[in-house]
């Protein structure tokens, strides 16, 4: 759905986006992870016929850019950071406005849906600047969503929402997904595009890291099994003389215990704990989060640079 | 076609509910009615000839300053609202052209300031002749005639020009209203002959203004269309 190749925006001196390959498929939520002024923002913008790219080429929806951008525009949507609304017009002024500029053949039936969607239809005749933040997040994902684009572009969709509300957009992106749509997130809130995309990308100006987040953690540690034992004695770590035990690591009361093939290996693992006289309490996987996996990344990039 | 008029019927819906728009579509161009009738009946009612003209010329004057200063207030708060409500970027991620977009927000200045400019010279023949019964001389001739309806779109489009390339860069409206007043001065100024004047408005004249005014509106426009590519609005306005 999405191909880009050596896409690369330069602004004078500076390289904002830099040789850019992406391949996102339909369907899939690909989350496009980086701090502040990686250059995501201009990679949407680029991506959704914006601005045009220094050099590099692209695919979106199967128009190529530069060539086709107004049927590029025509098929996706894109949520900016901040929800951008006609203050001064009521949410059906806002809705209908765009869904006309869309073409869309019934631009009031597609704009009630929408604000039913998002329980807004009570509140459709008041002006959009009285709206809370919330509301006027939903009011702008409806806007985005109102021509029923093949890709989704969202900006950080869940900023500045209340728990119940960041849920519902949450809720709504799986929906989406489900109906094939192709998402591109960006957000800085990693574990919800730990919970939400299929794949990521850490970006910083280049790309630094794509993949999903599972592959790309055992990638980042390798597959680590943490076995909580009664009364560790000393010296246990070093008894542990299995051949697929790549590293062992004691934390607190538990062993950390590096493996190629933990749902295999495992068993064997707990069975020689227990010969050598463990009390083994319990077993889990050493989960590290995406969070500690960007910053791992992001440190060993600044450091390659 | 139609995404222009959808952009248009946007743009007055926004007029319509902001004040500030309001009262400079609608405040100025009532009390210079009501000066204009004033003045005429003035001229009417003197026997010095050289007052009346100049009577005459100025209110004329008045009703082509209309056509220059309305489409600011509009314009002003077309660009500078986008840019403050953040709503750019969701705009130009429609289907919408750059041409469409620009032609949309210049001529929903252009229409209003000519209806409303028409509207009130209208109103004034009307109230003219109603309380001197009959309109004085020299008041609806060919000159003025041309200078109404062939100066004043030439004018707003000046005007809106102008608006848009100070607008472009201005993050305050009230800013940028004050520069781009400052900035329609030029076009304006040759007015002020006509008030000046000791004898009564020609077509030479009014011809002289509108050929300045055609040159100086089309490399206006130019310019203006030149900045009002998406590009250029996503990355250098401020």
């Amino acid at each position: 759905m999405i191909t880009a190749r050596g896409l690369t925006r330069r602004f004078g001196d500076l390289v904002a986006v830099d040789r850019l390959d992406l391949d996102v498929s339909k369907g899939e939520v690909f989350g496009f992870l980086g701090p502040n002024g990686a250059g995501k923002t201009t990679t949407v913008r680029m991506l959704a016929a914006l601005i045009a790219p220094t050099s590099g080429e692209a695919t979106v929806a199967g128009q190529r850019l530069g060539f086709a951008n107004r049927e590029i525009r025509q098929r996706v949507g894109v949520l900016t950071e901040t929800p951008g609304l006609y203050r001064r017009l009521s949410a059906w002024d806002n809705l209908i406005f765009f869904a006309k500029l869309h073409r869309l053949a019934d631009p009031a039936t597609q704009v009630e849906r929408y604000l039913k969607l998002f329980d807004l239809w009570d509140r459709r005749d008041e002006p959009a600047g009285s709206y809370s933040k919330g509301m006027r997040q939903k009011l702008a994902i409806a806007r985005a969503l109102l021509h029923e684009p093949e890709v989704l572009f969202l900006d950080e969709p869940t900023a500045s929402l209340d728990p119940e509300s960041a849920k519902a957009v949450r809720d709504l992106i799986e929906t989406l997904q489900s109906r094939e749509r192709t998402i591109f997130l960006c957000t800085h809130n990693l574990d919800e595009a730990d919970r939400l995309c299929d794949r990521v990308a850490l970006f910083n100006q280049r790309l630094i890291a794509v993949g999903e987040p599972q592959h790309l953690r055992e990638q980042m540690y390798g597959r680590r099994t943490v076995v909580h034992v009664a009364d560790l004695r000393p010296g246990l770590e070093d008894a542990l003389d299995l051949p697929f035990v790549t590293g062992v690591e004691r934390v607190d009361d538990a062993l950390v215990v590096s493996l190629t093939d933990p749902d295999r290996e495992n068993p064997a693992l707990v069975r020689r704990l227990v010969e050598l006289g463990a009390e083994v309490r319990y077993v889990n996987e050493l989960r590290m989060s995406l969070e500690d996996l960007y910053l791992d990344l992001m440190e060993d990039a600044d450091a390659s640079t | 076609m139609h995404r222009l008029s959808v952009i248009l019927i946007k743009e007055w819906r926004e007029a319509l509910r902001n004040k500030m728009v309001l009262f400079g579509v609608l405040f100025l161009p009532l009390l210079l009615v009501g000066v204009s009738v004033y003045m005429v009946s003035e001229g009417g009612g003197t026997d010095d000839p050289i007052a009346q003209i100049v009577l005459f010329n100025t209110s004329l004057m008045y009703f082509l300053l209309l056509p220059a200063i309305i489409p600011l207030a509009i314009a002003v708060y077309s660009i500078v609202g986008e840019k403050d409500q953040s709503t750019l970027e969701p705009l130009l991620s429609t289907p919408v052209s750059d041409l469409e977009l620009f032609l949309g927000k210049a001529l929903a200045s252009v229409i209003p300031a000519l209806a409303v400019n028409w509207t009130c010279f209208g109103a004034f023949l009307a109230i003219t002749s109603i309380l001197l019964g009959g309109l004085p001389p020299h008041v609806l001739t060919v000159p003025w005639l041309a200078s109404i309806f062939g100066l004043s779109p030439l004018l707003s489009l000046f005007a809106v020009s102008v608006t848009m390339l100070v607008s472009s860069r201005a993050s305050d409206a009230r800013a940028a209203y004050q520069v781009s007043s400052f900035a329609i001065l030029p076009g304006v100024i040759p007015l002020i002959v006509y008030s000046s004047r000791k004898t009564l408005v020609n077509l030479t004249l009014v011809g002289i203004e509108a050929a300045v005014l055609l040159v100086a509106s089309a490399v206006l426009l130019a310019f203006a269309i030149r900045v009002f590519r998406r590009e250029q609005i996503l990355t250098r306005w401020t």
